[in-house]
């Protein structure tokens, strides 16, 4: 299964929270599996199932309704789960959800099961403007964060005066820093 | 990475189901409504004023939040791939005049009936291009934008054309009028263009912010000028716009102050602009009731997007363009069940 494992990972220096991943999850599911979440300051979150090597819900369960697909996605039975929710109160993500609609008690992303099945990849990785959700082996995801964070040291590097101190995808997100910023311009107005 | 794909819900382009439909905006929704189509056998026909898909996704918000790239590789991926055709600067109108930011680029005007007679049905996406207006005094001066006036040409300009002139922001004073996510847009894309001095201004405090605390904190560490609790109340200026009139509450009780300014951007929102407002009243269309799910009252007619439900966010726009392309295909189907042969094999 390790060779084979893939997970879905949120690249949140990119992200906007535009939503369009709950909104294709919405679409599909009736109920989102992945949770838009706005904090007290105001910067909204997409919450999802990291589909951990070593699930807490999976040995949390009382009734061992989870269980690890071929492709590593930590998947609940709906028929064997009993809805004691002891699997949110584990879970460092918080990532799974009573039911609002359907039988079943509990709702979690499942990967798209039904589309892999299909070989098509999770819908919010298909849908996201932005290219923040990945989906993939650990070593296809880590190249990509990788190759995101090259890219970034060398733009800062070419262009000091827009990326200040700061390197990788931070910069690249932020890209005008307060030094830079005060020092370059502030002391010159124009007329 | 992977390429972004509007035609998720299938895993391969299905069999043609002989029908055309068309969609007027290529924005999220109407992108999200072509992909919803052309998985379900539609020789869809996509139109857009502008000469390139995406809407705002491309030409409002800015290349440093959503890769411009990302979107037209989209975009071309539904047309090599599921067929979809794309009719850029075109804009589908009535006898109205023209008067958004974009029309510009507008080269051929279709009429809606011209449409809804080639095709079985129209979905209209259209958006909100209008942007709402301060009201006050000296408005109308040179170097006063509002929101999409300061961002469309920033974004179009880049496209090698010449009909558009992006403002000229370096070294400049900006005053920035609103906190929602455009309000931070416009001044992110000030800092990045150098501009000298920017002040924002907020009608309510920090915490009432749109775009939220964390952003504003953000553009303040970044130098820019927060004044909250403001009412602007005139812009002056003989030749351009030179100065900013506002009051503050609890500041100075009725004492009005002056901000020194060669730009005012106002960011205060759009309002949708539905091509045919005599013809086609939104207001009249059942949300979700009763008949056909965002169907107008023009049979075949069906409207998705932030022109039905105002600004709103990217997500749901996608949502409101599946919705709608799943309720205009279960009209056409209701009329001719015959069309049924190719129907969405692969959704699910």
């Amino acid at each position: 299964m390790a060779e084979s494992k893939k997970t879905l990972y949120i690249d949140y220096n990119l992200c906007i929270g535009c939503e369009s991943c709950e909104a294709v999850c919405g679409y599909l599911y009736g109920q989102p599996r992945i949770h838009m979440t706005r904090t007290s300051d105001g910067i909204t979150v997409p919450i999802s199932c990291h589909h951990c090597a070593n699930p807490a819900c999976l040995k949390a369960c009382n009734v061992n309704a989870f269980h690890q697909d071929e492709d590593g996605a930590v998947v609940l039975d709906p028929k064997a789960c009993v809805g004691c929710m002891v699997c949110l109160s584990v879970c460092p993500f918080a990532a799974i959800s009573h039911s609002r609609s359907g039988p079943d008690p509990v709702a979690k992303c499942d990967l798209c099961a039904v589309r892999r099945a299909k070989g098509m990849t999770p819908a919010c990785v298909e849908i996201c403007p932005c290219g923040a959700i990945l989906f993939g082996s650990p070593d296809e995801i880590e190249a990509e964060l990788r190759q995101r964070v090259a890219e970034g040291i060398v733009q800062s590097h070419m262009h000091p005066e827009r990326f200040g101190t700061q390197v990788g995808l931070r910069a690249m997100k932020k890209s005008v820093s307060v030094e830079g910023y005060a020092a370059g311009r502030k002391s010159d107005p124009e007329d | 990475m992977n390429t972004m794909n509007y035609a998720f819900l299938c895993s391969a382009p299905p069999a043609p189901n002989g029908l055309k439909a068309a969609v007027v905006g290529s924005g999220p929704a109407g992108l999200s409504a072509a992909g919803w189509l052309a998985c379900a056998g539609y020789e869809v026909h996509v139109y857009d004023k502008l000469p390139k898909a995406g809407g705002l996704l491309v030409f409002g918000i800015p290349g440093f939040r959503i890769p411009a790239k990302r979107i037209e590789d989209a975009a071309e991926k539904l047309a090599a791939e599921y067929g979809v055709r794309f009719h850029f600067c075109t804009k589908i109108c009535t006898q109205d005049k023209v008067c958004e930011s974009g029309d510009e680029f507008v080269q051929e005007m279709v009429s809606l009936s011209d449409l809804l007679h080639e095709c079985a049905a129209v979905l209209i996406c259209t958006g909100s291009w209008r942007p709402r207006r301060l009201n006050i005094p000296g408005e109308d001066l040179p170097g006063v934008y509002t929101s999409l006036e300061f961002l469309f040409p920033l974004r179009a300009c880049k496209m090698a054309e010449t009909r558009v002139a992006p403002p000229q922001v370096e070294g400049r004073r900006v005053a920035v009028i609103g906190a929602g996510l455009s309000a931070v847009d416009v001044a992110q894309s000030c800092l990045r263009l150098g501009a000298g001095k920017i002040s924002m201004l907020y009608r309510k405090t920090v915490d009432d912010a749109p775009a939220g605390r964390m952003e504003i904190k953000l553009l303040r560490q970044r130098g820019v000028h927060w004044r909250e609790q403001v009412t602007p109340i005139r812009i002056t200026g003989e030749d351009r716009a030179r100065k900013l009139v506002y009051t503050q509450a609890g500041v100075d009780q009725n004492g009005e102050q002056e901000l020194d300014v060669d730009l005012v951007v106002a960011a205060i929102g759009e309002v949708p602009t539905n091509p045919f407002p005599r013809e086609l009243r939104l207001e009249d269309i059942s949300k979700d009731g009763q008949g056909w799910l965002q169907m107008t009252r023009f049979e075949g007619v069906f409207v998705a997007g932030d022109v039905l439900t105002g600004p709103s966010k990217i997500g749901r726009a996608i949502l409101s363009g599946l919705r709608a392309a799943e309720s205009l295909d279960g009209w056409i189907k209701s009329r001719d069940p015959n069309a049924d042969a190719a129907k969405e094999a692969d959704h699910g």
